[in-house]
C-alpha cells in the first residue's frame, strides 16, 4: 500500500498521485473534447436529425450525410475559399507585425528607463482633440487641421513643460498600453470605420491587418515584459561588455532566450486575430471578408443552420491546430537560465 | 430608364449572339455596368438574387455582384455604408420596416414604377402596393416577398380532438390546453403552442400579433400602436392587458424553454412534430412539405391570425363587444387583424448610386418581381420568398409540384389570401427610431414580463412611459406626423 | 507572493537597470568613424525600440477614444443623405444612472434582508482590511516610522463610506441621500466635486495621522474604495430585486476569472508534472481557444438546449425535464459563465504553463532531493516564480472579461428579462437600434469601472507580485 505513495524514481510521481493526475487530466480532456465532438457529429446530420433529439454515434444512431460539407465546400466553395485565404493572410501578417513591434517595445520597457513628461502627454491629447474638433465640428479638411494641431503641440510644449514638471514612468506606459484593450470594440468600431473611410482603405486586407496589429500590440507588450523580466541581466551585461550593440543583444540573445514566452504570445495573438468578428464585420464588405463572418452568417432567417455552421467551425480550427502542432515544441523547452541563476 | 421588357432584350441579345458574337456588347442595355447588391447570407433571398442576377447579366450585360453579410448585421452594414458616404453598395434587398431610417438614402421609385407595365403592380396585393412599398406617399421599394404572421395548426391533432381551427384567441388557448402533453401517435408528447418568446428576437412582433385584433378594427389607418389623433400609446388599456394575459398563458401550454426560443427554434419544433399550434411567418408552409426537414408532411393547416369578439374602445380604454359600427371588417362577428410583421423583403436602390447603376438595379428588381419570375420563386421554400401577388394564388400547379397536397395548398394559400385581402391589416411601426420603440422598449418590457419581473399593470405602465419619453425626446409632433403618414390616417 | 524584506527590488536594483542616458559605448576610442554612427544608433536604441509601438497605439486609439466620448454626449439621428449628432450633454448618463434606464444598468431595488445588511458591513470591513494591508506594505517598503496606520485606515474607510452613501443612486441610503441632495439643490456635478473634496480632506487627515503614502496615493486608494462601496450598495439594494447589467458584468468578471484562474493554474501544474502523454494533454487543452468566439457561443447554445441537445437525456434522467435553466436569472448566468470558462481556461493555462516551465530548475531539483512535499515546493518556489506572470495574465483576462458579449448574446439574447446582459451586450443592443449616444455612454461607464478595477488590481496585486510596492 505504501508503494502507491512512493515514487519509483527521483523526479517521477508516486503511482497513486500519478493515477490521480492522469484522471484529472483525462476528465478535463473530456470536457474539452465533448463539445467539439458534438460539433463534428452535427456537421454530418440532416436538419431533422438535429431537431428530433440528440443522436450521438454516426452509423449507430443515425445515418451520416454529407450535405452540409457539400454545400460549404462545393456549392459555395468559392464563397468559402475567399474568406479562408483572407483570414490566413490577415491573421499571420498582423501577428508577425504585432509580435515584432511588441517584443521590441517590451524589451525596451524592461531594460530602459523612460520618463515621458505629463505635459507632453496632455498636450498631445489636446492637440488631437483640437484636430478632431476642427474636422468634425468646423468642417475643416484634414490637410488644414493636421498642421494646425501639430503647430499647437510644438509651440505649446516648452511652456507647458516648464509649468508641469511631473513625469511618468515605465509602469505608466505599460498600463496605458494594456488599457487600450478596455474600451469595447463596439464603441470604437464606427470611429475606426470613419478613419479608414477617409483614406479610402475600406474593405481591404491592409485595413484589417493594421487594425488587428494595433489591437493586439498591448497584449504582446504586456506578456513579453514578464518573460523578459525573468531573464537575468548578467547575460546581457556580459554581452554588452563584449561590445555587442543593443540591437544585437535583442535579436541574438534575448529573443532566443525568451522563446517559450515568445511562441506562446505569438500563438495567442494569432488566435485572437484569426477569431475576431466585430471589426472584421465593419471594415470588410466583399473583398476582405473573413471566416468568423461566414460562421455568424449561418444564423439566417430560418434559424441557425447548425450543420453548415459546424462545418465552418471545424474548417476554422484546422489551420490553428496545424500552427500549434508546429510551434508547441518551442513552448515545452525549458530555459537554460537554470544554469546561470544561483 | 429602360421601359422595354427584359425578355424582349433577351430575345434580341440571343438573336444577336447567334448571328454576330462581336456585336453582342453593343446590343445589351447595361453592358459594362457593375451592380453591387447587398442582402443577408442565404440561401434564402440571396440564392434567388444570385440566380436571377445571372439571368439578368446574360440578358443585359450588367454584372450583378451579390454581397452578403450576417442577417443580424445587415441593417447596420447598409446604414453605415450609406450614411457615411461610402456608397459602395448600389442596391439592397431589405425590410420595409427599416424605411423610416433609410428613407433619406433611398431613390424615389414612383416614376419608374408608374411607367413600368411589365411589373404588373395591379397584381400586387393592395396592402403591399399602398402601404409596404410607400413612405410619405412615394414608392421606395419593389416588393419581392410577402411577409406576415399566420397561425398554423396540426390537422391531425385538431381532428383527433374534434376541434375546428381557432378563430379567436380564446379558442386558440382552448385547443392548446387540450392538446398539451398528449401523445398523438408518434410516441412523444406534444406541446400545445409554440411562440417565439426569446428576448431580442421576435417576441415584440408576436405580442402585436396577439394584441392587433383587440386594438384595431376599423382598418389599417386606425393604427394599432398609437392613437393617430393624440399620439397616445395604445398599450395601457384593458385590451392590451388581455393580450398580455393571453400571451403569458400560451406559455403555460408551451415547451419548457419557450422563453429562450426564437422563431428558428419554434419553427423547427413545429415541423418536427413537437407543437400543436404556432404563430409564424409564411415559411412553415413550404418547410412542412420538405421531407428532409419535416415530420408533419401533409399534416399542417394554416389560417389567418385569430381575432376577438371584443375590441378596444379608445375613449374609455375598456373592451367592448363587436358590432357593425365598431368592427366593420369583422368576419362572423370576429374582428381579425393580420399583422404584416417586418414587411417582406423588398428591393431598394441607393439614391447616390450612379445613374446607370440605378437603372440597372431597377430593371433587376422589376425582373425579379414580374409574375413570370416571381410566381415560380414563391413556390420554392428555399428562396425565402412568400406569396404577395393575386396571381400566385390562382394556379395550384407549382405548389403541388413543390410537394403540397391539394388540401394543404388550398389551406396555406387561403390563409395568406385572406390576410392579404383583409382591409384591417396591421402595418408594422414605421416612424423614425421605430427600433427603439419596438426592439428596445417593447421587447425589454416583454422579456421582463415573461420572466416575472413585472406584472401586467407594471409592464403596460413601463411601455407607456418609455414610449412617451421617446416621443418627447424625439419630438412628439414630428413622430405623430410620420405615424399618420405611414398608415394613411387623416 | 514575495514579502517585503526578502529580496526586494530596491532603488539600487532599479538604478542598475541600464539608464539610456548614462550608457556609453564600450568600444575603444580609436574605432573607425563608421562605428560612431553605430554608436549613435545604439544610443537611440531606446527610442527606436519603443517608438513604433507607441506611435501605432497612439494613432489608432486616441481618435476612437475621443470620438466615442463625444458620441456619448450626443443624440444620433439619421437625416436625408447623412446623419446628425445633436449635443444633449449628460442626458445619456443621467438616464442610465438615475433615469428611465436605471433598471437596465443598475437594477431594480428590492427588500433588504438581514443577510444583505451583514454582507454590506462585511464589504466595508473588507475595504478597511485592504487599506490597512496596503498601508502596511507601503510602510515596510518605505522603512517609515513604525506608527500603526489603523487610525489613518479608519479615517479613509469612513470617508469612502460617506462618499458612497452620498452619491449612491440605488440602495439602502439612496432615498435619504436623494432628499439630502434635494435639500441643497445643487447641480449634479457639484456633488461630484463635493465628494472629491471630502476624499482630499480625508487624505490630508490620514497623512497627518501618519499614513506612509503620498496624498495622491491616498486619494487614489479612496477613489477605488468609494467605487467599491458604491457597487456594494447597489448590489445590496438590488439583492432582493433584479440586478442590472453592471452587476451581471461584475459577476462574469470576478466569478469567471477566479474560476478560470483556479482551473488554469491547476491544469498547468498538473501538466508540468512528469507524466506520460504530457504533450498530448497540452495540445488538447489548448483547443478551446482555437475556436472562434461566435462559434463557441453557437456551440454552447446547441449543448445547453435541454430539449434536443446532447444533455437532454441526462436532464430527463435527473427529472429536470420541466425545469429550464433559461427561465431563472442565476442559472442562466451560470450557463453563460460555464461557456466563458470553457473558452478561456486555455489562455491562462498556456501562459502559466510557460511560466512554470521557466522557473529556476536548480532550486526545484534541490528541493525535490531534500524530499520536500509538493505543496511546500509550490508555495515557496513555484508560486513566487510565477506570481508576476500570473498577475499579468489575470489582469489581461480581467480586462477581456469585461467585454463578454458573444455568449450572452447567442445563448439568451440577454434574457430572461435582462438577467444575462453584460454591459458590452447592453451597449451592443443600444448600438444596434441606433442609440449611438446611449451605447457610447454605457461603454464609457464600462471603461470607468474596468479601468478602476484594472488600476487597483495593477497597483495592489501586480506590482507587489513583482516585488515593487504600491504607490
Amino acid at each position: 500500500m505504501k508503494r502507491w505513495f512512493e515514487p519509483r524514481r527521483l523526479g517521477e510521481l508516486a503511482p497513486l498521485p500519478r493515477a490521480l493526475v492522469h484522471g484529472a487530466l483525462l476528465a478535463w480532456t473530456f470536457v474539452v473534447f465533448f463539445p467539439l465532438y458534438w460539433v463534428l457529429v452535427t456537421s454530418f446530420k440532416e436538419p431533422l436529425q438535429v431537431a428530433d433529439g440528440p443522436v450521438f454515434l454516426p452509423f449507430v444512431d443515425f445515418q451520416p450525410s454529407l450535405h452540409a460539407w457539400k454545400y460549404i465546400l462545393v456549392e459555395t466553395g468559392r464563397d468559402t475559399l475567399r474568406p479562408y485565404l483572407n483570414s490566413m493572410l490577415i491573421a499571420s501578417l498582423s501577428t508577425l507585425l504585432a509580435v515584432a513591434i511588441g517584443s521590441m517595445a517590451a524589451y525596451a520597457l524592461t531594460r530602459i528607463v523612460y520618463r515621458p513628461s505629463v505635459a507632453a502627454v496632455l498636450l498631445f491629447i489636446a492637440s488631437v482633440a483640437a484636430v478632431v474638433a476642427l474636422v468634425l465640428g468646423a468642417g475643416l479638411s484634414l490637410g488644414w487641421a493636421l498642421p494646425l494641431g501639430a503647430m499647437l503641440f510644438v509651440l505649446g510644449l516648452r511652456p507647458l513643460q516648464r509649468r508641469i514638471t511631473a513625469r511618468l514612468g515605465n509602469d505608466d506606459i505599460l498600463f496605458w498600453m494594456i488599457s487600450q484593450r478596455i474600451l469595447p470594440p463596439v464603441v470604437s468600431a464606427i470611429p475606426v470605420y470613419v478613419m479608414f473611410q477617409q483614406v479610402h482603405l475600406l474593405d481591404t486586407q491592409f485595413a484589417l491587418i493594421v487594425t488587428y496589429m494595433t489591437a493586439n500590440l498591448p497584449i504582446v507588450v504586456w506578456l513579453m515584459v514578464d518573460f523578459f523580466d525573468g531573464i537575468p541581466r548578467e547575460l546581457e551585461e556580459s554581452a554588452a561588455l563584449d561590445g555587442a550593440s543593443r540591437f544585437r543583444i535583442l535579436f541574438d540573445l534575448m529573443l532566443p532566450l525568451a522563446r517559450p514566452g515568445l511562441v506562446a504570445t505569438t500563438l495567442l495573438v494569432l488566435i485572437l486575430s484569426w477569431n475576431e468578428y466585430l471589426l472584421a464585420l465593419f471594415l470588410s464588405t466583399a473583398n476582405a471578408q473573413t471566416m468568423p463572418l461566414l460562421v455568424a452568417a449561418q444564423n439566417a432567417t430560418r434559424g441557425p443552420q447548425w450543420w453548415t455552421m459546424s462545418v465552418l467551425i471545424l474548417l476554422m480550427i484546422v489551420p490553428v491546430v496545424v500552427m500549434t502542432l508546429f510551434l508547441q515544441k518551442f513552448i515545452a523547452r525549458g530555459l537554460l537560465t537554470g544554469a546561470v541563476k544561483g | 430608364m429602360n421601359r422595354r421588357s427584359i425578355s424582349l432584350w433577351a430575345t434580341v441579345a440571343c438573336a444577336a449572339a447567334i448571328g454576330m458574337p462581336g456585336a453582342q456588347a453593343q446590343t445589351k442595355a447595361y453592358a459594362g455596368v457593375t451592380l453591387n447588391v447587398m442582402t443577408f447570407t442565404g440561401p434564402q433571398i440571396a440564392e434567388p438574387l444570385q440566380r436571377r442576377g445571372k439571368e439578368f447579366e446574360a440578358a443585359t450585360g450588367a454584372k450583378v455582384n451579390v454581397i452578403t453579410v450576417p442577417y443580424s448585421d445587415l441593417y447596420q452594414k447598409l446604414l453605415t455604408d450609406w450614411s457615411t458616404g461610402t456608397n459602395s453598395i448600389d442596391a439592397a434587398i431589405l425590410a420595409p420596416q427599416w424605411m423610416p431610417d433609410y428613407v433619406g438614402f433611398l431613390e424615389d421609385l414612383s416614376p419608374r414604377v408608374k411607367a413600368d407595365t411589365k411589373l404588373r403592380e395591379d397584381d400586387v396585393a393592395p396592402f403591399f402596393r399602398e402601404f409596404s412599398q410607400k413612405y410619405g406617399g412615394k414608392t421606395y421599394t419593389v416588393t419581392l416577398d410577402g411577409d406576415f404572421h399566420i397561425a398554423y395548426y396540426r390537422t391531425d391533432v385538431l381532428a383527433k380532438l374534434g376541434r375546428k381551427p381557432p378563430q379567436t384567441w380564446d379558442e386558440y388557448l382552448d385547443i392548446a390546453k387540450a392538446a398539451h402533453g398528449k401523445d398523438f401517435g408518434d410516441g412523444k408528447p406534444i406541446v400545445g403552442s409554440c411562440i417565439a418568446k426569446k428576448r431580442n428576437a421576435q417576441s415584440f412582433w408576436m405580442i402585436t400579433s396577439v394584441a392587433g385584433a383587440f386594438l384595431q378594427a376599423k382598418g389599417t389607418s386606425e393604427g394599432a400602436f398609437f392613437d393617430p389623433a393624440t399620439m397616445k400609446p395604445l398599450v395601457n388599456n384593458d385590451a392590451f392587458a388581455r393580450a398580455l394575459e393571453i400571451y403569458k398563458e400560451t406559455g403555460k401550454y408551451g415547451p419548457p424553454n419557450e422563453i429562450n426560443m426564437d422563431v428558428g427554434d419554434t419553427r423547427t419544433l413545429f415541423v418536427s412534430g413537437g407543437c400543436a399550434l404556432t404563430v409564424d411567418w409564411g415559411d412553415i408552409g413550404p418547410l412542412a412539405v420538405d421531407p428532409k426537414a419535416s415530420k408533419v408532411v401533409d399534416k399542417v393547416g394554416a389560417l389567418m391570425l385569430p381575432g376577438t369578439t371584443r375590441v378596444l374602445d379608445r375613449a374609455s380604454g375598456k373592451l367592448v363587444a363587436c358590432d357593425a359600427t365598431r368592427c366593420p371588417h369583422a368576419v362572423n362577428g370576429v374582428n381579425r387583424a393580420p399583422f404584416a410583421a417586418f414587411g417582406g423583403w423588398s428591393g431598394a436602390i441607393n439614391a447616390k448610386a450612379k445613374p446607370q447603376a440605378k437603372d440597372a438595379a431597377y430593371a433587376l428588381f422589376s425582373y425579379m418581381s414580374q409574375p413570370e419570375q416571381s410566381n415560380a420563386d414563391v413556390t420554392v421554400g428555399a428562396t425565402g420568398f412568400n406569396p404577395y401577388r393575386q396571381s400566385q394564388f390562382k394556379d395550384m400547379g407549382p405548389w403541388k409540384k413543390a410537394g403540397m397536397s391539394d388540401k394543404a395548398a388550398k389551406d396555406y394559400l387561403g390563409a395568406i389570401q385572406d390576410s392579404l385581402n383583409s382591409p384591417n391589416m396591421v402595418l408594422d411601426l414605421r416612424i423614425p427610431f421605430n427600433q427603439r420603440y419596438q426592439q428596445v422598449a417593447l421587447d425589454t418590457a416583454m422579456a421582463r414580463f415573461l420572466a416575472g419581473e413585472l406584472d401586467v399593470k407594471g409592464t403596460m405602465k413601463n411601455i407607456e412611459d418609455t414610449w412617451n419619453e421617446l416621443n418627447d425626446e424625439l419630438g412628439k409632433a414630428k413622430q405623430q406626423a410620420a405615424y399618420k403618414a405611414s398608415i394613411g390616417a387623416k | 507572493m514575495r514579502r517585503p524584506g526578502d529580496d526586494p527590488v530596491s532603488p539600487a536594483t532599479v538604478a542598475s537597470r541600464i539608464d539610456i542616458r548614462a550608457t556609453t559605448p564600450t568600444r575603444s576610442p580609436d574605432a573607425n568613424p563608421g562605428s560612431r554612427a553605430a554608436d549613435w544608433l545604439d544610443r537611440q536604441a531606446g527610442t527606436i525600440f519603443i517608438a513604433p509601438a507607441v506611435t501605432v497605439v497612439l494613432l489608432f486609439s486616441i481618435f476612437p477614444l475621443l470620438a466615442s466620448a463625444w458620441l456619448s454626449l450626443t443624440r444620433f439621428s439619421l437625416q436625408a443623405g447623412g446623419y446628425e449628432l445633436s449635443f444633449v450633454g449628460a442626458l445619456n448618463y443621467r438616464k442610465l444612472i438615475a433615469g428611465s434606464q436605471q433598471f437596465h444598468l443598475l437594477g431594480t431595488a428590492g427588500e433588504m434582508a438581514a443577510g444583505t445588511w451583514v454582507a454590506l458591513v462585511a464589504a466595508h470591513a473588507l475595504l478597511a482590511w485592504a487599506l490597512l494591508r496596503s498601508l502596511r506594505r507601503r510602510q515596510a517598503y518605505a522603512q517609515a516610522a513604525p506608527r500603526a496606520p489603523q487610525a489613518a485606515t479608519a479615517v479613509l474607510t469612513l470617508a469612502c463610506g460617506l462618499v458612497a452613501a452620498l452619491l449612491s443612486p440605488l440602495g439602502p441610503f439612496a432615498a435619504a441621500a436623494q432628499s439630502a441632495r434635494d435639500a441643497l439643490d445643487l447641480p449634479w456635478f457639484a456633488w461630484l466635486l463635493i465628494a472629491f473634496a471630502v476624499l482630499v480632506v480625508a487624505a490630508v487627515a490620514a497623512r497627518a495621522l501618519g499614513a506612509p503614502a503620498r496624498i495622491s496615493g491616498l486619494v487614489g486608494r479612496q477613489l477605488a474604495g468609494s467605487v467599491w462601496l458604491l457597487v456594494a450598495l447597489v448590489a445590496a439594494g438590488t439583492a432582493g430585486g433584479q440586478q442590472g447589467s453592471l452587476l451581471t458584468t461584475l459577476f462574469y468578471v470576478v466569478g469567471g476569472v477566479a474560476l478560470q484562474f483556479a482551473l488554469g493554474l491547476g491544469l498547468a501544474l498538473l501538466c508540468a508534472q512528469p507524466i506520460r502523454g504530457r504533450n498530448l494533454f497540452r495540445l488538447s487543452f489548448f483547443l478551446p481557444l482555437m475556436v472562434t468566439p461566435v462559434g463557441i457561443a453557437y456551440m454552447f447554445r446547441m449543448l445547453a438546449d435541454m430539449g434536443v441537445g446532447p444533455f437532454a437525456p441526462v436532464a430527463r434522467l435527473l427529472g429536470l425535464g420541466a425545469v429550464t435553466w433559461a427561465q431563472n436569472a442565476w442559472s442562466a448566468r451560470w450557463v453563460v459563465l460555464a461557456g466563458d470558462t470553457w473558452q478561456w481556461v486555455p489562455f491562462i493555462f498556456i501562459v502559466l504553463l510557460a511560466a512554470i516551465e521557466g522557473q529556476p530548475r536548480d532550486q526545484l531539483e534541490a528541493a525535490q532531493l531534500d524530499g520536500a512535499p509538493s505543496w511546500r515546493i509550490f508555495r515557496d518556489i513555484t508560486w513566487p516564480a510565477i506570481a508576476p506572470t500570473a498577475a499579468a495574465v489575470v489582469l489581461i483576462r480581467l480586462i477581456e472579461a469585461f467585454k463578454i458579449v458573444d455568449l450572452p448574446n447567442v445563448l439568451t439574447n440577454g434574457g430572461p428579462g435582462i438577467a444575462t446582459e453584460s454591459m458590452t451586450l447592453h451597449a451592443f443592443i443600444d448600438w444596434r437600434s441606433l442609440n449611438l449616444g446611449g451605447s457610447a455612454a454605457v461603454a464609457y461607464l464600462l471603461l470607468l469601472v474596468s479601468t478602476l478595477m484594472a488600476v487597483s488590481f495593477f497597483h495592489f496585486v501586480v506590482r507587489p507580485a513583482r516585488g515593487e510596492p504600491a504607490a
